[in-house]
């Protein structure tokens, strides 16, 4: 056979995403750009507000009422946005799965864990009840836990079980991408790690695509192959981890690595920026951190900066008008 | 632990804080378990420790908001276990040892304006003074201006609010200030903003702070003591920079190795979290 190969669509390709919601001055989500590869883990950082979470939302097309949407958002190649409710409904059962902070606000307390684990595909699948609760067990092992757990109820676990569940009645519909939002904010440090390790298994094991939505840095350098950073809707930098948290090229990004209190950082007092970060009833002319920012010209209040490519680093992406005068700064490590 | 140093914070002055051998047990689990340690006079002690420590009933019976089966709390060597006897006892009580929660949005009145709360606590701990310069004064020390005393809670943002209950709790002037993940539920850049005003606060006033925390890096960036404990123990317990540059404990080892950065091994915690457990 001679037809060209095209290369497969990558489980997560967001371009120019705009998302407004009534009565507000400025989209809460601007022009973001952002993709995940098969296999890849990606972090995707901000703090509260920043909109993080309605991109990782978006990607279900979990949006708030009255939400308008620009761009585009493919998952395997297909448009989330341009969905009818069937094509969406198999997106939401199959290809793409969520994993939220909460387990035991995401999981019926009523319910045996095994009827929450078999449900989606018992009802969305022609999947006979016992290969369903036979897969459900194989995952539940993948995760760490045996086939008692099928029997229990979720007051019966604790929170770090409980979110081994969700990651396993994530994977029973073999997605190509999974969407981790804050999963491990809830939990104890050393069953994080536990939690992280698992998702780090299974990417492997599975070849499933991550995107990790955290507030945490320093969790983000440490498990991601590449992170976007992400301020007032819009993507700040982007880049490899590593790149990027040692030799940060926006004010904003090296301000929060200033403002995180590390174990690896001189002591003292940290650098934190003042003011906050835009409110949704203001409407934004120029660059959205200008106001915070000690690097912060005429331009940058007048004047929206692009994302650019880095001189000699495309694979790095930094929208600031003074991005190359961060080079050298004492946070270059 | 029979290694552990009694004597923690208690290196100069004489101590503002006094715990010794605390216990409280709910049914057969003991949450509290011989609990003794000291907090220099405007000193900072941190206690870190993940869910089920005991930390939290720790911080809620040195507060007086639980009663410990055994032991004894004290405040510049006045005794404040056991109930207070009268109103004015209570007062005087609760003027000692003041408390920050985790989250502002539960600890503030939604109908109580910034001013008013303020107001509220300087009536009733020092009733029949004018208090507007008080109040001008105190919401100035938390960098908050003089117009929010006419905000309500829910006009202001999370770290807004958190300022406000630091400047209710620090208007009685009190010698310690227990902070329960007071900055845990903060946007990093917020937090970092909370911590430097605390530090300020601290050389100012001279206050104590008794800072219970889940979070290393916090502990390392505002206290000079820490203790680590679980299952209502005190593991191990030293100066900061000691503890957690050298840790002697396999837990304060886990808990250290556990703290996302580059090169960070989940797969190694995971293992050495099991072979804890078991152990």
């Amino acid at each position: 056979m001679n037809t060209p190969d095209r290369p497969p669509a990558p489980p997560l390709d967001i371009r120019g995403l705009r998302l407004r919601l009534p009565r507000t001055a400025r989209p809460v989500l601007d022009g973001v750009d952002l993709t995940v590869g098969a296999g890849e883990t990606v972090a995707l950082v901000g703090e509260s507000g920043s909109g993080k979470t309605l991109t990782s939302r978006s990607v279900l097309r979990l949006l708030p009422t009255g939400a308008a949407t620009e761009g585009t958002v493919r998952v395997a190649g297909d448009d989330v946005l341009a969905m009818d409710p069937e094509q969406l409904r198999h997106l939401r059962t199959g290809t793409a799965a969520m994993i939220f902070q909460d387990p035991r606000a995401a999981i019926n307390p009523l319910r045996r864990i095994g009827d929450f684990l078999t449900e989606s595909l018992r009802l969305n699948t022609a999947t006979p009840p016992a290969e369903a609760t036979r897969r459900a067990s194989t995952l539940l092992e993948a995760v760490g836990l045996t086939d008692a757990a099928l029997r229990r109820y979720p007051g019966q676990l604790s929170g770090g079980m409980l979110q081994r569940v969700m990651i396993a009645a994530a994977l029973m519909g073999e997605p190509a991408l999974l969407l981790a939002d804050e999963p491990t904010t809830a939990l104890d440090v050393t069953t994080q790690a536990e939690v992280v390790s698992l998702l780090g298994d299974l990417r492997e094991r599975f070849g499933t695509g991550l995107l990790f939505v955290t507030h945490d840095l320093g969790l983000a350098a440490a498990i991601s192959d590449r992170v976007y950073v992400m301020y007032a809707g819009r993507i700040a930098e982007t880049g490899p981890a590593d790149a990027l948290f040692s030799r940060p090229r926006h004010p904003y990004t090296a301000a929060l690595l200033g403002s995180t209190p590390r174990l690896d950082a001189p002591p003292g007092r940290l650098v934190a920026i003042d003011g906050q970060p835009p409110g949704l009833q203001v409407e934004l002319a120029g660059c959205p951190f200008a106001p915070r920012c000690g690097y912060a010209t005429d331009l940058c209040r007048d004047q929206a900066p692009a994302a650019r490519p880095l001189p000699g680093d495309p694979a790095r992406l930094v929208a600031c008008h003074h991005s190359d005068r961060l080079e050298g700064s004492a946070l270059d490590g | 632990m029979d290694e552990v140093d009694q004597s923690v914070g208690a290196t100069s002055a004489t101590p503002v804080l006094q715990v010794s051998g605390l216990h409280r047990t709910y049914g057969a689990v003991r949450a509290v378990d011989d609990v003794s340690f000291a907090l220099a006079a405007g000193g900072s002690l941190g206690i870190v420790g993940e869910s089920g420590s005991g930390k939290t009933t720790t911080a809620r019976i040195i507060v007086g908001l639980e009663q410990a089966d055994t032991g004894r709390v004290s405040v510049n060597g006045r005794e404040r276990t056991g109930r207070g006897r009268g109103r004015a006892h209570r007062l005087a009580r609760a003027r000692e040892v003041q408390l920050v929660f985790q989250d502002p949005y539960l600890s503030l009145d939604p109908r109580t304006p910034v001013g008013a709360v303020l107001r509220e606590a300087l009536r009733l701990h020092f009733p029949g003074a004018d208090h507007t310069s008080r109040v001008a004064e105190l919401l100035d020390q938390v960098g908050l201006g003089e117009r929010s005393a006419d905000a309500l809670p829910r006009q202001l943002s999370g770290g807004q609010r958190q300022r406000v209950a630091i400047a209710r709790a620090l208007a009685v002037e009190p010698a310690v200030l227990v902070l329960d993940e007071a900055v845990a539920a903060l946007d990093v850049s917020v937090q970092a903003q909370i911590l430097n005003l605390l530090a300020d606060i601290r050389e100012q006033t001279g206050v104590g702070y008794l800072f219970i925390t889940h979070d290393l890096g916090v502990v390392r960036c505002v206290t000079e003591q820490v203790i680590v404990m679980r299952q209502g123990r005190i593991v191990e317990s030293g100066p900061t920079a000691r503890v957690l540059a050298d840790p002697q404990h396999p837990y304060t080892r886990l808990l250290l190795e556990s703290v996302p950065r580059p090169g960070w091994d989940p797969r190694a915690i995971a293992a050495a979290r099991r072979a804890l457990r078991q152990a």
